[in-house]
């Protein structure tokens, strides 16, 4: 890996990170977005900086397209029933649980191989997707569609009387 | 400046980390949600790294699949919860 992908790596792995911890501590849906969609793109750079080109461009309309929901102005707020304690509770957990995983990345004996594939590789990631994981590439499908249909649903469900007859005429 | 598996991950820990961090944290619902997608791309993060410094037999692509299906399956379950959540005053 050359200096100009290491760079871009690292880069992209800030620009995630600052993401992150923006949208943790921002409370406004636009913001949110916004946070969302740095994440989304740094996380669409760390691909393209481990020759995943087709990953980070799935990567980044996904991400944008949870930014583009979770910026809707006209969603519920709704308060977790969970009390302070147990969110700091929570909230520690991450902290172990970030302590657990770097330990284990930090003294992984892990085997190095020479990477043959190409910077896109699409051709290679949907032979994967379409021949050999048929399978699971449906599941994901039945998912996509199970979630759609149910958010529509629900979100329909819930439209006040009214406003549903007057969407109608 | 070079890149290694062992950087890899710990970006990945961060980003999972910090998932949880905003999924336990958040006080509006629909806000925690948002983690998931985070938690999602740090675990993607770890499988493309895998797929690109450790897969030395099987598919050397496995990990970009992988990643690949866990950005749809974030995307998913943060229209689903939109949508359970439902739109403002009609409760």
């Amino acid at each position: 890996m050359d200096s100009l992908h290491a760079i871009g790596f690292y880069v992209s792995a800030a620009l995630a990170g600052a993401g992150g911890l923006f949208l943790a501590f921002t409370d406004s849906r636009q913001r949110r977005a916004v946070a969302l969609g740095l994440v989304g793109l740094g996380v669409a750079g760390i691909d393209l900086a481990l020759s995943a080109g087709f990953t980070a461009l799935v990567v980044l309309i996904c991400y944008a397209g949870c930014a583009l929901l979770a910026m809707r102005p006209d969603h519920r707020f709704l308060e977790q029933a969970a009390s302070g304690p147990w969110r700091q509770a929570g909230a520690v957990g991450a902290a172990l649980l970030l302590a657990v995983l770097a330990y284990a990345a930090f003294r992984g004996n892990f085997a190095h191989a020479t990477f043959n594939g190409g910077p896109f590789g699409s051709v290679a990631v949907g032979r994967l997707l379409f021949a050999h994981d048929a399978l699971a590439t449906e599941a994901v499908g039945g998912l996509v569609l199970a979630s759609l249909v149910g958010a529509a649903g629900a979100w329909r469900r819930e439209r006040p009387r009214d406003e549903r007859g007057e969407g109608r005429r | 400046m070079s890149v290694t598996l062992v950087a890899v991950l710990f970006v990945a820990a961060g980003l999972t980390a910090l998932g949880a961090f905003i999924a336990a944290w958040k006080r509006d619902l629909t806000g925690a949600l948002t983690g998931i997608p985070v938690m999602f791309a740090g675990a993607g993060v770890a499988f493309v790294g895998v797929a690109r410094f450790g897969a030395s037999s099987g598919a050397p692509l496995l990990g970009q699949e992988m990643a690949v299906l866990l950005a749809i399956a974030a995307l998913s379950a943060v229209g689903l919860g939109i949508g359970l959540a439902g739109p403002e005053g009609s409760r």
